[in-house]
């Protein structure tokens, strides 16, 4: 296998998981940030 | 001729253009006049494919003036060339523009949805490898996969950095496949799923309402976390959030109208004639832009699939079954691929929908495809050494 093609194979290996490590990190602080902040009666008559 | 020439030196300046003339000036012609008829008469893309269409129309006339590189005498195409593609400015006011018309409240309700949009970045990865393996070099095998982030300024932030030579095909790709989700993604849909699969409904579920505070501390977080990971997607995925923060925050709408509006416009209009104009024929017409647009293909699949198996993979663990065509909308084409999956739901069962599911998958993809493009921008210089 060229060297080019392992360089590809090596950017899938480790970008996959980060891409979903990332992503994790995202909800999770979506999710907290939520928590933290409720929407009160305020936001919900205005949307 | 020649004597003739000789004789009269002013032949040579009117007739400098049929000398000039190759046959590739004419197949660009009618690749122009392609481009041109796709966008005016089927509507795909015609934002971007008029301008580029028109574009590479001025690139591919002998001598052409637009594309003029002689220093004093540099063309028009030439100079938005060095002053927004080279320096990546153009993709950049366009991620502003996207980012002010973003509304990430679906996400935000169920955040869980960005995995399907993680997923659905396969494309991205396995494109690139299928691309180093028939000869491409890494980098632009790597630029080559961005085409399965399925977002055009993606594509040309990352080529304009790794693969100027190939931004014209890579762009034209990316846009024409983006345009033909609903002809490439059914397909691969109906291969990869049964139709009880496509039958499972989701439900409509009631979506809890978002505080303001929340709707402003998005996009802040999203650069934080996306930018320590990868510092080299900053410019990416700073734009992207600082356009959505103008339209969040209340207070600027101005600016936001006028990112969504005025700002949005004139990039793409520049943006567009600019890729045309690097579409000469001598660079276009090589097998490796032939093998480029069928990558570009392939990548699409690959996100389609990746997305889908993804989601069939989840329903191995859960009790509450998922509709595994939610995931092929993880692409950052919006609203394109979620309306197509939600047709094609009501297509199996007409009481089935799940567009509310749908647009949500499709609104993370957005974020995914510019996460992924930061990665891979991170990831190139490091293992090009």
């Amino acid at each position: 296998m060229g060297t080019e093609v392992m360089k590809a194979f090596t950017m899938m290996a480790i970008a996959l998981p980060t891409m979903f490590l990332v992503i994790v990190g995202f909800i999770i602080a979506t999710t907290l940030l939520r928590k933290a902040f409720p929407a009160t009666d305020e936001d919900t008559d205005e949307s | 001729m020649e004597a003739l020439m000789l004789e009269y030196p002013w032949l040579d300046e009117l007739l400098m253009g049929f000398m000039g003339l190759t046959w590739q000036h004419v197949v660009m012609w009618i690749i122009s006049g392609l481009l041109i008829y796709l966008a005016v008469k089927k509507d795909y893309e015609p934002n971007l494919l008029l301008p580029i269409g028109f574009g590479a129309l001025l690139a591919n006339i002998p001598h052409s003036s637009a594309i003029s590189q002689v220093v004093g005498e540099e063309g028009f195409l030439w100079v938005l060339y060095k002053g927004g593609i080279a320096n990546e400015l153009f993709p950049i006011l366009i991620f502003i523009a996207i980012g002010a018309m973003c509304d990430f409240t679906p996400l935000i309700q169920r955040p869980i949805v960005m995995l399907f949009a993680a997923a659905a970045q396969f494309g991205i990865f396995g494109t690139a490898v299928l691309a180093a393996m028939l000869g491409f070099s890494f980098e632009n095998a790597a630029s080559i996969g961005i085409i399965g982030a399925a977002d055009g300024p993606t594509t040309i932030y990352v080529a304009s950095r790794f693969a100027q030579d190939l931004l014209g095909p890579l762009s034209v790709a990316a846009y024409s496949y983006m345009s033909l989700v609903p002809i490439i993604q059914p397909p691969v849909i109906k291969a990869l799923t049964t139709p009880q699969e496509r039958r499972i409904r989701m439900g409509y579920q009631e979506g809890k309402p978002i505080s303001k505070t929340t709707l402003f501390l998005f996009p802040v977080m999203v650069v934080l976390i996306a930018g320590i990971v990868a510092p080299i997607s900053v410019a990416l995925i700073g734009s992207l959030m600082f356009g959505n923060i103008l339209k969040v925050s209340g207070v600027v709408d101005n600016l936001s109208e006028c990112a969504q509006n005025e700002l949005s416009n004139l990039v793409t209009l520049l943006l567009g004639v600019t890729i045309g104009g690097t579409m000469s024929g001598e660079n276009f017409l090589t097998m490796q832009v032939a093998m480029i647009m069928g990558l570009g293909a392939i990548a699409f699949i690959f996100d389609t699939a990746g997305g889908v198996l993804f989601a069939k993979l989840l329903n191995l663990f859960r009790t509450e079954k998922i509709n595994p065509m939610i995931g092929a909308c993880g692409i950052s084409a919006f609203p394109m691929s979620g309306r197509v999956i939600a047709k094609m739901a009501l297509q199996e069962d007409h009481t089935n929908f799940i567009i509310q599911h749908a647009i949500g998958v499709n609104v993370a993809g957005q974020i995914a495809s510019v996460v992924a493009g930061g990665i891979v921008l991170a990831l190139i210089p490091a293992l090009a050494k």
